[in-house]
């Protein structure tokens, strides 16, 4: 088991705004599995990968990544843990403006000792006649194929996805689906989607559905539908 | 990874490259000045104390009634105390008695050797020569061009006398009966600041200078007619660890000259007072020496201080540039956090550029400091007011490592705080772009839409325009300091031509019996008081009720003065304080109460009722030592030590305008660029903050007076306030200050401004405003409608 979260607990504001978002969440994810999170707006998803990256402080329960318990580490523990096990992507793609393609991938290859070969990643990602462009001169899948290689580069034993297609068209959302697809097989790595979009759960290992801050769905797929045979992106 | 970001960072200065260049160059200005002025103060401090050392400065002089006799000179040389006579013989020069023309000489005029005479002139009306025999073992000339007299005829002459009047070597000078040719122009350390008298508020080089003859000349000039008060009887001396000032001072007070020892005496008939010490004045308390490195410690101070607080400002104006770009990229930010980028990675990367410019600029502005455009050009302010010989530019180190460090260090300080504080949000908060939570900018606002969008856009921008305000602040204080010197330059002009009733004002060294008729009769006795670290003469000026030439209304009593309202200013002495005066003849302390304080501007004096004074003093019921008349008396020059009319005072006061002017100028032009530069680019980051809501409202249909309206008119308020605050707070804190910029001038320090000069600065403001914001309108132009369109993150 490479992901183990138990009892998790996790409020916001008090008094009159206090909410419960997450009310005792129970998740395991074995290594080198792809698990997508799905819930309507307001149902934690996004709070509970937060919570994983260590990006958010948790109430209550535990966080468990590689046999390291996250609950109650420091912030400078917490971005030790990200830096050697994490990578992140986001709806956004927050690339550096005035960094090309290639130095933007580069910004968090220098981030690990061992990074994946830059060239390698780039011909993966489709990137190879785009490295020496700017965000600017991109598309938005383009530039989240670039957020990805940024996240892939110091090759995370996790990658956490916040709504990765959620600003892309349905074509270039496949584009990135099979992407992650390849990384997935490519590396081996451990990855956690958090969307909307019910057609992802068919290319997974496993589902995790949330509702009201609680697991109300968790089953493994026992047929996977690859990516670039996914409907209704 | 800060190899690849600093990529970004060299990006970042391309793209705002007229920005970083605007405050790179006024930094490189602002080093430029700071070093330019410190690097001259250091020159003069030590290049010129090592001159006068190099030149035997004297440890001190005193003044006797009468010469010493010879073996009162041998005992005290036989107890290892040099002495050397600078007696001197003071002379006017009209303008006629200067004759430039090489070789040549006017009409009528002998022949070269120094025999010729020329018309003995009453006059004391032009520049004033003071004479010396040459100088062989104390305070020795430092000759810049040609060389000492050596034989009758030939005189040595003051650099600064000689530039005024445009005197060359080989040129003919009449002095006297005298005729003489200038075969060297030089300095001499006990003249550094050429005053007439200690008294002397500013040095007035086309009014006053000094000359050195061979002893056989002196002589000659002595015994003949044309000097303008008796010979002074001075002595410099070089104590060579023998003993202290204290204790030669006591040896001379001690001497009892019989009266047949007396070998020089110009009057027969003063007899009692022939062996008492007139004064004694250690080099230190000597106003003429020393004076132009005393000048420069208050340039260095104020230019080393004046630097770190407008690098500052720089520095606070870079940082808000890099809070705006992190605030722009708060998201980037947020998502490095997000893979584990540490906030120290960031920090770092963040402070490089303002250390790196702040280093760059400092460096060109240092080293145009050094070079033959900086130093050079602030030795011309000194060499063109003191006495002072011509020495190398001194490279100290540690204003090398000032210019270099102090701009990055201070740079690397404020943005340390600033950026950190902005870095040290939660990376969630930061990708979201969350603004903090903030009630004032959600507190609830009537009134018409655009009344109330101006207060919101301004309530957000708040810190923006705190930012405004201070740079708005630095900028007025450079302003003040400006405006100070120059109100004070004038105030002395004005107040002393206005003060100063007499039409002349003759002080005795011998008075008569009877006081010349026509002529108002005081008792003067020259004391000290110091403030701010500096000892200034003060007159306890006796005078009668209803003396004519003082607005002062003395009463009966012998501790009770008022006091010059320029004591009163320099002092900070009021009515009821006691005032303590030294008598250092004496080594007494007087104490007496201000009854108040009369109108007078033209020095430092304390005004008693004479017959108080008199027995305060143990003098007779008729003595007098100045007449102060409204018409030219005649008095025999020999009985004088000076004779002061109210023409020259006026020309005294105003060279203190002149010497400013330049000055003043360079000041405000300075701080007008300083407030274009900072207001603009401040202002400019309050506009690019808002650009996404202006191309919105552009895209709304909003005209362009309309976006002027809402974004930048609310401008004019923040301008207005702070110009409104900022102005007297400047005034304030400039004149808190000013008093120890100019500890070392012995003048009154009015610094009081007419309204309409308040009303100016306000106006000038507004106009600086008026252009800032056509600048800033064309920024607002030149966003597009669809720049909000393109802005997908």
């Amino acid at each position: 088991m490479y992901l183990e979260v138990k009892g998790l607990k996790k409020s916001y504001g008090e008094g009159g705004s206090y909410v419960e978002v997450l009310k005792g969440v129970d998740l395991a994810v074995e290594k080198s599995e792809m698990c997508v999170i799905q819930g309507a707006s307001g149902s934690g998803k996004s709070t509970l990968l937060h919570c994983i990256g260590g990006l958010d402080k948790t109430d209550y329960g535990s966080i468990s990544a590689d046999g390291l318990e996250i609950c109650g580490l420091s912030s400078e523990e917490l971005s030790d843990y990200r830096r050697a096990n994490l990578g992140f992507i986001f709806q956004f793609y927050n690339l550096v403006p005035n960094l090309t393609v290639k130095e933007n991938i580069q910004v968090c290859g220098y981030l690990t000792d061992r990074p994946l070969d830059l060239e390698e990643l780039l011909d993966t990602l489709g990137l190879a006649g785009h490295q020496d462009k700017f965000p600017q001169q991109l598309s938005g899948g383009q530039q989240q194929r670039c957020a990805i290689a940024r996240a892939l580069i110091k090759n995370p034993k996790l990658l956490l996805c916040d709504e990765p297609t959620g600003a892309l068209d349905s074509h270039t959302s496949r584009d990135i689906l099979e992407l992650l697809e390849r990384v997935n097989r490519k590396y081996g790595t451990t990855m956690l989607i958090v969307t909307h979009n019910n057609s992802i759960r068919q290319m997974v290992d496993q589902v995790v559905c949330l509702k009201d801050g609680q697991v109300r769905k968790n089953y493994r797929n026992e047929e996977k539908v690859p990516a670039a045979q996914l409907e209704d992106l | 990874m800060e190899k690849i970001l600093r990529k970004r960072m060299f990006r970042d200065l391309k793209e705002n490259k007229f920005r970083y260049l605007a405050l790179g160059l006024l930094i490189i200005l602002g080093m430029y000045i700071v070093i330019g002025l410190v690097g001259a103060a250091d020159t003069v401090i030590v290049q010129t104390a090592e001159t006068a050392k190099a030149n035997r400065v004297e440890d001190g002089q005193f003044g006797m009634f009468a010469p010493l006799t010879e073996k009162t000179k041998s005992m005290l040389e036989e107890e290892g105390i040099t002495l050397e006579e600078h007696f001197y013989l003071d002379y006017a020069l009209p303008d006629k008695s200067i004759l430039p023309e090489t070789g040549g000489l006017p009409e009528g005029a002998g022949s070269a050797d120094g025999t010729d005479t020329a018309e003995p002139t009453d006059s004391t009306d032009n520049a004033i020569l003071r004479v010396f025999s040459r100088r062989e073992k104390i305070d020795l000339v430092q000759v810049d061009s040609g060389r000492l007299p050596n034989v009758g005829g030939e005189i040595l002459l003051e650099r600064r006398f000689c530039e005024e009047h445009g005197i060359t070597v080989g040129d003919r000078i009449a002095v006297g009966n005298r005729k003489f040719t200038v075969t060297g122009i030089g300095t001499s350390p006990d003249y550094e600041s050429p005053l007439r008298s200690f008294s002397d508020s500013a040095v007035d080089s086309a009014r006053f200078g000094i000359g050195f003859v061979t002893e056989e000349d002196y002589e000659q000039l002595r015994e003949g007619d044309g000097g303008i008060s008796a010979e002074e009887y001075t002595y410099a001396y070089l104590l060579n660890g023998r003993m202290s000032d204290k204790q030669l001072k006591e040896k001379l007070k001690e001497l009892e000259i019989p009266a047949d020892d007396i070998t020089k005496f110009p009057d027969g008939n003063v007899t009692a007072a022939v062996s008492k010490l007139t004064r004694f004045v250690p080099a230190d308390d000597n106003p003429r020496i020393g004076s132009a490195g005393n000048d420069k410690l208050v340039d260095k101070a104020a230019g080393l201080v004046a630097g770190v607080i407008v690098l500052i400002l720089f520095a606070y104006v870079i940082s808000v540039f890099t809070v705006h770009s992190i605030e722009r990229e708060s998201g980037v930010i947020g998502t490095l956090y997000a893979m584990g980028v540490k906030r120290k990675e960031l920090l770092r990367h963040y402070l490089l550029l303002p250390v790196l410019l702040t280093f760059l600029a400092g460096g060109i502005g240092t080293g145009l400091g050094y070079s033959s455009f900086g130093v050079n050009i602030y030795l011309d302010d000194p060499y063109g007011y003191f006495s002072i010989p011509k020495v190398d530019v001194l490279y100290e180190p540690y204003l090398l490592l000032y210019g270099l460090f102090m701009p990055p260090l201070a740079a690397a300080l404020t943005n340390y705080f600033v950026i950190r504080k902005k870095l040290n949000r939660p990376p969630l908060a930061l990708i979201r772009v969350e603004q903090k939570k903030d009630r004032v900018t959600t507190i609830r606002l009537t009134g018409g839409f655009v009344r109330v969008f101006q207060t919101r856009q301004l309530l957000r921008e708040r810190r923006t325009a705190v930012t405004v305000f201070w740079g708005m602040f630095i900028s007025l204080l450079i302003v003040m300091l400006s405006l100070d010197c120059y109100v004070l330059c004038s105030h002395v002009k004005t107040e002393n031509a206005r003060d100063t009733r007499f039409a002349w004002m003759y002080t005795y060294k011998y008075p008569e019996e009877e006081v010349p008729e026509g002529g108002e009769e005081a008792y003067g006795v020259t004391m000290k008081k110091e403030v701010l670290g500096y000892r200034f003469d003060v007159t306890l000026l006796g005078i009668r009720e209803g003396n004519p030439y003082f607005d002062a209304p003395v009463e009966k009593g012998e501790d009770r003065v008022l006091i010059s309202s320029a004591m009163a200013q320099k002092y900070g002495i009021g009515e009821g304080d006691i005032l303590t005066l030294l008598d250092e003849e004496k080594e007494r302390y007087y104490a007496f109460r201000v009854d108040g304080i009369a109108t007078c501007s033209a020095g430092f004096f304390a005004f008693m009722d004479i017959d108080s004074m008199r027995e305060l003093m143990g003098e007779s019921a008729d003595h007098y030592n100045i007449v102060f008349s409204n018409h030219a008396l005649d008095i025999d020059n020999g009985r004088l030590y000076a004779a002061l009319s109210k023409e020259e005072v006026e020309k005294r006061a105003a060279v203190f305008v002149e010497q400013m002017r330049g000055m003043v100028t360079m000041l405000l032009v300075v701080s007008a660029l300083i407030f274009v530069v900072v207001m603009y680019l401040m202002m400019k980051v309050m506009i690019d903050r808002s650009a996404k809501s202006v191309s919105l409202f552009k895209i709304f249909g909003y005209r362009k007076n309309e976006i002027r309206r809402l974004y930048l008119n609310g401008n004019f308020f923040v301008m207005a306030v702070s110009a409104f605050a900022g102005i007297p707070m400047a005034k304030a804190v400039m004149d808190l200050l000013f008093p120890y910029m100019v500890s070392n001038v012995a003048c009154g320090i009015n610094l009081s401004f007419s309204w309409q000069m308040y009303g100016g600065i306000f106006s000038g403001v507004l106009v600086l405003y008026g252009i800032i914001n056509g600048l800033l309108m064309c920024r607002v132009n030149r966003i597009l409608p669809t720049q909000v369109l393109k802005i997908r993150e």
